[in-house]
C-alpha cells in the first residue's frame, strides 16, 4: 500500500507561482545584455534575391545583423533537418515562419525597429495551400529533392477489407476534416544566450526536450555537445509547440556570434503566427456492421498537411494510421494514411500527436453506424471496445490493462444511461431551456499512446544522490532529471515516486534545476510519458541508491553521500516494432491511456450557438500518482478540446496567417467551458508502469470535440463536416445552407 | 524622457521613462518588478494585470504615464514579506495554478474582484475573471479558489 | 509610437494643446483602442493628450431631463451604475459585454463612440437611444445627434484638431418602456461581435408606440433599421409583428464577409432572428412591469 503515490500533493513550484517569483526565461537579465528581433519571411514560397541590411545597421544602436553567413551548418530540424536556421540570398523560404536575418542591437526597441527595416528582395513562387493540389502531378515542389511533395505514405491491411464489407449488413461513409490548431501557451518565446564561465554556448529558454536541443544547437555550431548548455528554468505551458525548437538555436547562435549575452523575447504575434500547429487532417471513412452490431471492415484515408517542413509529421501520421479507427476490434481494415508538404505552417506535435483528430472521425462513425442499427451509440461501442489481448488493427494484442470499456461504462452510467443486459439506455435529457432550443447528448472514446512507439528506443536517465546522516537514514534526496514540467506536474510526481520508494517524505526530495551540463538526458515532456517512462527511472535510480547506501551501512565507511544513476529503457519489458512497409502490421506502442467523454449540450436552432451544459470526463490513466493535479489535467485537457470542437480555428490564406493574436484566435475563455464538469478516475494499472501508472498529459483532450459533435448531432440531426462546431457552421447545417 | 512618479507596493517610485512605455514594461524592466507577466500584449488575456487606485487594469496596454501619481499594487505587493494573501494561499490549496504565467493576473483580477463583492456568487466569479485566459486548469479550480479566498476573508473578518 | 504624453487640466487646456500641435496630437481616455492602434501603427499622433485628470467628466447624472455622461466615465462604472440600470438599463447591458472587465475599467464610452467601429457595444446602445455627443470647441460647445459624428469605419467627423467630445446625453426611458440587448460573438468573452442588437420600444396598452432598433455590424456606421422601426408603429406585440419587423431590418442590412466572425449572410439572417427577440424581450419588459 503506497503512502505518498495516490495521495494529493501540494505542487512542489506553486508557492513561487502564487508569488509571482517564478522566473521564466523572459523574466532573466544579464549584465551587459543585448537584445535581438528576427527578421521574418514576408511570403510563403519565394526566392529570396537580395538581402539589403544598410538602413538597418545604420539605425543608432543596432550593433549587428546575423544572416545565414554566419551560420557554421545551416540546417535543424526535429527529426529530418530540413530547416535552414536563416535563408540566405539565393535560398527559399517555404513558409512565413522562415527566418532571413537576426538584428542584434543595445535594446527591444531598437532591434524591432531595426528589423523593419532590413530589406529583403523575393521572387514570389506559386503558393500551395492545400494539400490535394499539392498533391497533384505537376504541383509546385515545395522541396526540391524530394520526388514529390508527399512526404510519406502509411497503408495498414489488415485481413481482407472487401470480405469484410461483403459481411457487413449495414455499411455507412463520409468525410470530415480538422483544422490547424494553435497551441496558445501563456508564455510567448523568450530567452538569453549567453558565453558561460567554462566557455560553453549557454541558453535560458522554454523546451520540452532540452538535451535533443542540445544536439541541434552542437550540429548547427559545429560543437561538441559537452560546448553547449540549456537551462530550462520554468516553462509557460507547451502542450507540444516547444518539442521543435523555435527560439532555442537562434539565441544559441547569437551568442556564438557576439559573444556576448543576447536576449529574446517575442510577442504575441511572432508566438502565434511564426511557429508550428496541430496538423489538420482530412478523413474520408467507410464502415460495416453485422445488424447485431459487430463490427467487421474498416477503410479509411487520411491525409494531413505537414506545412512546410517535416517537423514530426511522419510520427504524427505514424500515430494517427494506428489509431485511425479508434479503439474497437475490426477483423478487416485498410487505412492509407498520407502526410503532405505545402507552404502552409509548419505542424507539429500538439497535445495528442495524431491522436486527436481520429476521434473526430471514428466517433462520428461510430454514430452514424449506430443510427443506421437503430442500436443505443454505447451498447454499439460496448460490443467492440478492445479489451486485454484483443487484436487491433495493426495486428498486435493489446497489452493489458485495457481500461476502455470501463471508462466508457462508468461515463455512461454517470450521465444518466441505464444498462439492461446487453442492452443500453439513453437517459432522458431533461426540457430545454428555450423553445428554440435543442438537447443532445453525445459519446465519444479515445486512446493514446504513452511513450514514443514504433520501434523507438523511449528511454530516460535519472540520477538520484541521497545525503544521510550520522546515522545512515536519508536526511534529504536530489532527483537530477531533465524531464522538463511544463504545468503537467510532472516535478511533483518524480517527487512523489522518489519519496514513496525510499520511504520518505515529499518534503525532503529536491529536484534539481534543469541545466544539461547536470542533468542527464530525460527524452521529451511529450506522448505523455515522463510519468511512465521517467517515472520508471527515478525508480530504477531510487533502488540503486539504497542498495548502494545498504553497501555502505554493511562496509561501515562513512560515506554521507550516496549517488546512482538508472537508465529506462521503454523496450525493455514493451518491445514495439516498426510498420511493416506493406501491411502496416507491428506492435505500435509502449503503453496505452484511454478515455470516454460525454457531453451535454444545447443547441440553439435558430443562431446556431452550441452550450455545453455538462461534461463527464471518465479517465484510465492507471495508477494516479497525484489526486491534487487530477482534475486539473483532466480539465485542462477538456478546455482545449472544447476549443477545437467549438471556439478555436487558425486560419490561413494563401499561407498567409490570419488569426494572429488572441483577439482572432479565439481559446475558451471561464464563460465557455462546461457549466459542470464531472471527472472520474478509472484506475486500470499498467503493471510495467511505475506503481502501476500509465500517463494522463493528452487523454483528456482527445474525445472532447467528438463527443461535442456527436451531441450536436443528436440534438439537430446534423452531421458536421468539419470542426470547430461554430455557430455559423452548425446554422448552415440545420438550414441546408451547405 | 518623462520622470514618472508613482507609489508601487507601498513605495513612492521616481524613474524615468520613454513617453510611450507601457505599464508592464516599467515594472517589469525598469522596476524588476517581474511577476506581472506579458502573455499577449493586447489587454486580451489579463496576464498583465495589476491595481491602479484599486481598480484592475491590464498594464500591457495602459501608458505607464497613466500611473503619475497613482497607487499600483502589482502581484508582489499582495503577499507582505514570506507570508502569503489569503487569496494566493487560496490558489495554492485549490491547485488554481499548472504552468504558472497566468497566475498572478488572476491572483490580482481576484483582489480587485473581492474588495468590491466580498461575497460573489458562483456566476459573478466567473464574469470577475472572465478577462483572464487561461491554458492549462479548465478554470474549474481557479473558481474555486476565488470562492474559497472570498470564504475565508469573510471568516478573518468576523475574526 | 508617442514622443510626449501630456495631461490636460481642463477642456480648453486640451483644446488649446490640440491646436498648438496642429494635428500631431490626439486625445486618450482610456487608451484601450488607442495604445494598440498606435503600437500598430495606425495612429500617427506623436502627443498624446490624457484627458482623464480633468475636473467635471465624470458624472453621470439626470438633468434637465437628460441623462448625461461624461467623456471619462468607463463601461465598468455604466454597468454598474443604478442611475443607467433603471433608467437606460440597454445602455448598461451593453457596456456590461464589452471585453473583460480590465478592459471595461479603463475603457471610456465616449472613447468608444469617437473609435467609430460599426459593432461597437456602447454606441450601439447609443444610437436606440437617439444619443446626442457634446461637441467642444474653442468657441463654445454644441450637442451632435450621434449619428452626425460617424463618417465611416473607424473615421468620425470630431476635427482632431480642434473639437473635443466632453458628454454624451439622451433621454431617459420612461416606466411605459421596455428594451431588449441581443449579442452573438464567437466566444462569451473578450471578443467583438458577430453581430449586436440594441432594442429599445415604449408601449401603449397592446399596441407598440414606438420603437428604436439598432444594429451592428451591418453597415458602415452603426445602423437604425428604419423601415422596421417605421413598420412597428401601433402594431400589436404579438410573435408575427416582431417577426415581420426581423425581416424588414435584414432587408436593408448589408454586412461585409469576416473570416473570423461570419459571412455576410449569416450576420444578415441573424439580423432577422436577433431584432425579432430584441423586440419580443422588449415587449415582454413592457408587459412584466405592469
Amino acid at each position: 500500500m503506497s503512502k505518498v503515490v495516490g495521495s494529493p500533493q501540494t505542487r512542489l513550484d506553486i508557492v513561487a507561482k502564487v508569488k509571482g517569483t517564478r522566473k521564466y526565461p523572459q523574466d532573466f537579465n544579464m549584465e551587459g545584455q543585448l537584445w535581438a528581433a528576427v527578421v521574418w519571411a514576408a511570403h510563403p514560397h519565394a526566392i529570396v534575391r537580395r538581402i539589403d541590411t544598410s538602413a538597418a545597421e545604420a539605425l543608432p544602436g543596432v550593433v549587428r545583423i546575423i544572416t545565414s553567413k554566419d551560420v557554421p551548418v545551416n540546417s535543424y530540424g526535429i527529426n529530418i533537418p530540413d530547416q535552414p536556421v536563416l535563408v540566405g540570398e539565393g535560398g527559399k523560404v517555404r513558409w512565413v515562419g522562415d527566418r532571413i536575418a537576426i538584428v542584434v542591437a543595445q535594446d527591444r526597441r531598437t532591434a524591432y525597429k531595426a528589423r523593419d527595416l532590413v530589406r529583403v528582395d523575393y521572387e514570389p513562387l506559386p503558393v500551395v495551400s492545400d494539400v490535394f493540389a499539392a498533391m497533384q502531378e505537376n504541383a509546385p515542389r515545395i522541396h526540391e529533392d524530394r520526388p514529390s511533395n508527399i512526404l510519406h505514405h502509411i497503408p495498414i491491411r489488415k485481413g481482407n477489407v472487401e470480405e469484410g464489407f461483403a459481411q457487413a449488413d449495414v455499411i455507412v461513409e463520409g468525410e470530415v476534416s480538422t483544422p490547424f490548431v494553435e497551441h496558445a501557451y501563456m508564455q510567448p518565446e523568450a530567452g538569453i544566450g549567453y558565453i558561460d564561465e567554462e566557455g560553453r554556448v549557454t541558453v535560458i529558454a522554454s523546451a520540452q526536450w532540452p538535451h535533443d536541443d542540445l544536439h541541434q544547437i552542437a550540429r548547427m555550431l559545429d560543437l561538441p555537445e559537452d560546448k553547449v548548455r540549456e537551462i530550462v528554468p520554468a516553462v509557460g505551458g507547451a502542450f507540444g509547440g516547444r518539442e521543435d525548437m523555435y527560439i532555442q538555436h537562434l539565441l544559441a547562435l547569437c551568442a556564438f556570434v557576439m559573444r556576448r549575452p543576447v536576449k529574446m523575447v517575442w510577442d504575441r504575434e511572432e508566438s502565434i503566427s511564426r511557429t508550428g500547429k496541430r496538423h489538420p487532417f482530412y478523413f474520408r471513412y467507410k464502415v460495416g456492421a453485422t445488424r447485431e452490431g459487430v463490427l467487421t471492415a474498416v477503410q479509411i484515408r487520411l491525409i494531413s498537411d505537414a506545412g512546410a517542413y517535416a517537423s514530426t509529421s511522419i510520427p504524427v501520421l505514424n500515430n494517427a494510421a494506428s489509431f485511425a479507427a479508434g479503439p474497437y476490434k475490426y477483423p478487416h481494415a485498410h487505412v492509407d494514411a498520407y502526410t503532405v508538404f505545402t507552404n502552409n505552417a509548419v505542424t507539429m506535435a500538439m497535445r495528442g500527436f495524431g491522436a486527436t483528430q481520429p476521434p473526430v472521425m471514428y466517433e462520428r462513425m461510430l454514430d452514424q453506424l449506430a443510427e443506421a442499427l437503430h442500436m443505443d451509440p454505447v451498447e454499439l461501442r460496448m460490443k467492440n471496445l478492445l479489451g486485454d489481448g484483443d487484436i487491433s488493427i495493426t495486428g498486435n494484442a493489446m497489452w493489458g490493462g485495457v481500461g476502455i470499456k470501463e471508462t466508457l461504462r462508468q461515463a455512461a452510467l454517470a450521465a444518466g444511461w441505464r444498462q439492461e443486459g446487453e442492452h443500453w439506455v439513453k437517459p432522458d435529457l431533461g426540457q430545454p431551456s428555450a423553445p428554440h432550443k435543442k438537447r443532445g447528448i453525445g459519446i465519444a472514446c479515445a486512446y493514446k499512446n504513452v511513450g514514443y512507439s514504433f520501434g523507438f528506443d523511449d528511454k530516460s536517465e535519472a540520477e538520484v544522490i541521497l545525503r544521510l546522516k550520522m546515522d545512515g537514514s536519508i536526511a534529504s534526496a536530489t532527483v537530477k532529471t531533465a524531464a522538463v514540467d511544463v504545468g503537467q506536474g510532472v516535478t511533483t510526481a518524480l517527487a512523489q515516486i522518489a519519496a514513496e520508494t525510499l520511504g520518505i517524505p515529499v518534503s525532503r526530495v529536491r529536484i534539481a534545476l534543469i541545466d544539461t551540463s547536470d542533468v542527464p538526458n530525460a527524452g521529451s515532456s511529450s506522448a505523455s510519458r515522463h510519468v511512465y517512462i521517467t517515472g520508471n527511472a527515478v525508480y530504477g535510480a531510487c533502488k540503486a541508491a539504497l542498495e548502494k547506501r545498504e553497501r555502505i551501512l554493511l562496509e561501515e565507511s562513512g560515506e554521507l553521500n550516496v549517488s546512482a544513476r538508472y537508465l529506462y529503457r521503454g523496450r525493455s519489458r514493451r518491445p514495439t516494432t516498426p510498420y511493416d512497409p506493406e501491411t502496416g502490421q507491428c506492435n505500435p506502442h509502449i503503453a496505452y491511456s484511454y478515455g470516454t467523454e460525454i457531453a451535454l449540450v444545447e443547441v440553439d436552432a435558430e443562431t446556431g450557438e452550441t452550450e455545453v451544459l455538462k461534461m463527464w470526463a471518465a479517465h484510465d490513466a492507471g495508477r494516479v500518482v497525484n489526486p491534487a493535479q487530477y482534475f486539473g489535467q483532466v480539465a485542462g485537457g477538456v478546455h482545449m478540446g472544447v476549443g477545437y470542437g467549438l471556439t478555436e480555428e487558425y486560419i490561413q490564406q494563401d499561407s498567409r496567417p490570419r488569426t494572429r493574436r488572441f483577439s482572432e484566435y479565439f481559446i475558451p475563455t471561464v464563460l465557455d467551458m462546461p457549466r459542470e464538469l464531472v471527472s472520474l478516475a478509472v484506475e486500470v494499472e499498467d503493471p510495467t508502469g511505475p506503481f502501476g501508472a500509465k500517463g494522463l498529459g493528452e487523454t483528456p483532450t482527445l474525445p472532447t470535440a467528438a463527443a461535442i459533435a456527436n451531441a450536436i448531432h443528436d440534438a439537430t440531426g446534423v452531421w458536421l463536416n468539419r470542426i470547430p462546431a461554430t455557430s455559423e457552421m452548425v446554422w448552415r447545417a440545420i438550414h441546408g445552407k451547405g | 524622457m518623462h520622470t514618472l512618479m508613482m507609489n508601487v507596493n507601498g513605495s513612492d517610485v521616481r524613474v524615468d521613462i520613454y513617453p510611450d512605455e507601457t505599464l508592464a514594461e516599467v515594472l517589469r524592466d525598469r522596476l524588476g518588478l517581474i511577476g506581472t507577466k506579458v502573455a499577449c500584449g493586447e489587454g486580451e488575456c489579463g496576464a498583465c494585470t495589476v491595481l491602479i487606485d484599486g481598480v484592475a487594469v491590464t498594464s500591457c496596454i495602459t501608458p505607464a504615464m497613466k500611473a503619475h501619481g497613482r497607487r499600483v499594487v502589482t502581484i508582489e505587493g499582495l503577499s507582505e514579506d514570506k507570508e502569503l494573501h489569503v487569496i494566493q494561499q487560496a490558489f495554492v490549496d485549490a491547485t488554481a495554478s499548472q504552468c504558472g504565467y497566468c497566475t498572478p493576473g488572476f491572483i490580482m483580477a481576484t483582489k480587485a474582484l473581492l474588495d468590491a463583492n466580498p461575497n460573489p456568487t458562483r456566476d459573478e466569479i466567473m464574469h470577475g475573471i472572465s478577462g483572464n485566459l487561461c491554458r492549462c486548469t479548465g478554470y474549474y479550480q481557479i473558481v474555486d479558489a476565488v470562492a474559497l479566498a472570498a470564504k475565508r476573508l469573510a471568516e478573518e473578518e468576523q475574526s | 509610437m508617442w514622443q510626449e504624453y501630456l495631461f490636460a487640466t481642463s477642456v480648453e487646456h486640451a483644446l488649446e494643446l490640440l491646436s498648438r500641435y496642429e494635428g500631431r496630437a490626439q486625445l486618450i481616455a482610456g487608451g484601450t483602442d488607442l495604445v494598440l492602434q498606435s503600437q500598430r501603427g495606425e495612429c500617427p499622433a506623436t502627443v498624446m493628450v490624457d484627458i482623464i485628470r480633468i475636473p467635471g467628466l465624470n458624472h453621470i447624472q439626470e438633468q434637465d431631463g437628460h441623462i448625461v455622461i461624461g467623456a471619462q466615465v468607463t463601461h465598468a462604472q455604466i454597468a454598474a451604475s443604478p442611475l443607467i440600470r433603471e433608467k437606460a438599463p440597454i445602455l448598461a447591458m451593453a457596456c456590461a459585454q464589452v471585453g473583460g472587465p480590465q478592459i471595461r475599467n479603463a475603457g471610456t464610452l465616449v472613447g468608444n463612440v469617437i473609435n467609430a467601429q460599426p459593432a461597437a457595444d456602447g454606441a450601439v446602445a447609443l444610437f436606440a437611444l437617439d444619443a446626442e455627443l457634446e461637441v467642444a470647441t474653442p468657441e463654445g460647445r454644441r450637442w451632435e445627434p450621434i449619428a452626425h459624428v460617424y463618417r465611416g469605419v473607424g473615421v468620425c467627423t470630431i476635427n482632431p484638431c480642434q473639437e473635443m467630445v466632453t458628454a454624451v446625453r439622451f433621454r431617459p426611458l420612461t416606466g411605459a418602456c421596455g428594451c431588449n440587448y441581443q449579442r452573438l460573438a464567437r466566444r462569451k468573452a473578450l471578443t467583438l461581435p458577430t453581430l449586436v442588437v440594441a432594442a429599445v420600444l415604449e408601449m401603449t396598452g397592446d399596441a407598440i408606440k414606438w420603437a428604436r432598433i439598432a444594429i451592428g455590424p451591418v453597415a458602415p456606421t452603426p445602423y437604425r433599421a428604419a423601415d422596421a422601426e417605421a413598420y412597428l408603429i401601433g402594431k400589436k406585440a404579438e410573435e408575427s409583428v416582431f417577426a415581420e419587423a426581423g425581416q424588414l431590418a435584414a432587408a436593408k442590412a448589408r454586412p461585409r464577409d469576416s473570416l473570423i466572425r461570419g459571412s455576410g449572410e449569416y450576420r444578415t439572417a441573424m439580423v432577422g432572428v436577433l431584432v425579432r427577440r430584441a423586440i419580443a424581450a422588449a415587449a415582454q419588459q413592457c408587459y412584466g412591469r405592469r
